[in-house]
């Protein structure tokens, strides 16, 4: 294949859980003239079918709109009701939420890493044709899968959009007899989720730095899952009823998603994000398999990413193992939750990154109007300009390889697009 | 031999919903019956541990004939997935790789004439729920008895 100055690469995509997914790349002269990312993003719906709800349905309502991360949905909508209701739920219900939290951040980060994003580092088209070739290792991360789904479906009810989550609490809550068998399950997944590290650890990396904003929450203690103040790589913090006025959307004409700057600059939320503004945070052994990983306390690379989501699967585990550890029934499933008329936002970290929800009810609870930001919305030009560094760079690659590390590069932020985007029409075009 | 029926698709796409209406039915029959989104991990989880894994799904059809059904046996070797759609014959090869494939794998096809929204299934779809239940229970009672029956 020869290197052409002019050329035109177009994947086309295909509708799948979240929607689709679409990359238009183009080359004029030997510069990147333009990078797209297309994007469908359903919550657009949501937002207009909230209206007029009452102010007890936006858990299960908006847990619908992914099917990887239900519960991220679920927090970031029970936490802005709680905050419009003026009540904030703590100790031991906290504890199961996050829970439930790191099971979904288990099992999310565990189909990435080894059924979406490992076989791109490893020359394999897909998972499945991987697993032939790894066979142990595909079934190790298969069973620390399994265990993240079965944190959901003891805490959540089901391990996909999960029954038990209401305003204020849960429906029932377990009894400790009932979670300690998760405990055992928890042991091998920690030895399991360290073995994954160091797997992952041993991958070849492109190089690439991204200069954008990082933006995550970080709270007084622990890793950030459920609860925390947005803060920023450049050491902005602000209060999370604040989001709306330091991370503005806005729509761009080749896509149907909106796209979002953060006081007007390039951001990125997601592990990255999270593991930069948060390492020293991370749990004594956490820490140390990031180290041993080669992980500094900052990381830039997207291509990474892949290293962070198997340190985050660490923590998760061994925080899991905590929370059950500490674990007393609570007297009450639920703290009681009283409408009134106010505006309230939520912020959890969804596996992707960093999700805002914002309800403004009416007095008697129904829902006048509802915002979500999800984090794929706020990747989406950090992505395109990270498919733009890497064409630049790699502009010596056929159009094949060239596709193949564009769709990499998309993969490093979110396993609903690698999803969407790996189903693939390549053509190009000469100019 | 362990028999497992799991009845896949989603109840919330009307007749898409077809599987797992007649899991429900023979699950009421005593018949170990589970009920899978066709996610290829969890369908594989769903018949981890039985020898003969039985399957009913929803396949549109171009005619249709709704309500239809057609019995198969995959063959061992099924062509590779171009896509991500993953789904049953995904769950079958992701199974082959990690030998986590059942010995016998009975498929249960049925023609549908609406997977819009909406959790009630057509009537000629609903009109097949029965026989075809007495079909898998016949098939799984007779052909794979359980020791001691």
């Amino acid at each position: 294949m020869t290197h052409r100055a002019n050329r035109t690469l177009q994947v086309a995509g295909l509708a799948r859980v979240e929607g689709e997914g679409a990359l238009h790349v183009r080359t004029v002269d030997g510069e990147v003239d333009r990078v797209e990312l297309n994007i469908y993003e359903p919550p657009r719906f949501f937002e207009a079918f909230l209206r007029g709800r009452d102010f007890r349905e936006p858990p299960d309502i908006t847990a619908r709109i992914c099917g990887i991360c239900p519960v991220a949905y679920q927090m970031s909508a029970c936490l802005a009701i709680e905050d419009a209701c003026g009540v904030r739920v703590d100790g031991q219900l906290r504890a199961l939420r996050r829970l439930l939290y790191c099971g979904e951040w288990i099992s999310s980060h565990t189909l990435h890493i080894h059924l979406l994003h490992a076989p791109d580092f490893l020359g394999f088209p897909d998972g499945i044709a991987m697993a032939g070739a790894h066979r142990a290792i595909v079934e190790r991360g298969l069973a620390l899968k399994k265990a993240g789904n079965q944190i959901m479906d003891l805490v959540g009810g089901r391990a996909i959009h999960p029954v038990n989550v209401r305003v204020g609490g849960f429906y029932r809550v377990p009894t400790p007899e009932e979670l300690r068998p998760l405990a055992k399950t928890l042991h091998q997944a920690l030895y399991d989720a360290l073995g994954t590290l160091e797997w992952v650890a041993g991958f070849d990396f492109p190089d690439l730095e991204v200069p954008h904003d990082l933006l995550a929450l970080r709270d007084v203690e622990g890793y950030p899952l459920d609860r925390g103040e947005p803060c920023v790589s450049n050491g902005l913090a602000f209060p999370t009823a604040e989001f709306g006025r330091h991370v503005v959307e806005h729509q761009v004409a080749h896509s149907t998603a909106l796209h979002a700057r953060l006081d007007d600059r390039m951001f990125l939320v997601g592990p990255l994000a999270r593991y930069s503004l948060n390492s020293d945070r991370l749990s004594p052994v956490a820490r140390e398999a990031a180290d041993a990983a080669g992980l500094g306390p900052v990381c830039r690379n997207p291509f990474r990413s892949i290293v962070v989501r198997a340190v985050e699967v660490v923590y998760a585990v061994e925080e899991a193992l905590r929370i059950i550890e500490s674990y007393e029934r609570p007297d009450s499933p639920a703290v009681e939750v009283n409408p009134r008329a106010g505006v309230g936002h939520g912020i959890t970290e969804a596996p992707r990154g960093l999700l805002y929800h914002r309800y403004e009810l009416d007095q008697a609870g129904r829902i006048l109007s509802a915002d979500i930001v999800p984090p794929t919305s706020q990747n989406q030009s950090a992505i395109e300009a990270d498919v733009t560094q890497v064409v630049h760079s790699h502009q010596h690659l056929d159009d094949h390889a060239l596709q193949s590390l564009c769709e990499q590069t998309i993969r490093n932020y979110d396993p609903c697009i690698s999803c969407s985007a790996h189903f693939l029409d390549f053509t190009r075009e000469r100019t | 031999m362990s028999v497992v029926v799991i009845g896949v698709g989603n109840e919330f796409r009307r007749d898409d919903g077809v599987g797992p209406a007649v899991a429900r039915a023979l699950a009421a029959s005593g018949i170990r019956a589970e009920i899978s989104d066709g996610d290829p991990v969890r369908l594989m989880e769903a018949w981890d541990g039985a020898e003969v894994v039985v399957i009913v799904d929803a396949v549109r059809c171009t005619p249709s004939v709704p309500g239809r059904w057609h019995r198969t046996t995959l063959p061992h070797s099924i062509p590779a997935a171009s896509s991500h759609g993953f789904g049953v014959p995904e769950a079958v090869e992701l199974a082959e790789a990690l030998d986590r494939r059942p010995q016998q794998l009975v498929i249960y096809a049925v023609e549908v004439a609406d997977v819009g929204f909406g959790t009630s299934l057509s009537p000629a779809v609903e009109a097949a729920v029965v026989p075809l239940t007495a079909a898998v229970l016949t098939e799984v009672t007779t052909e794979f008895p359980m020791p001691g029956h």
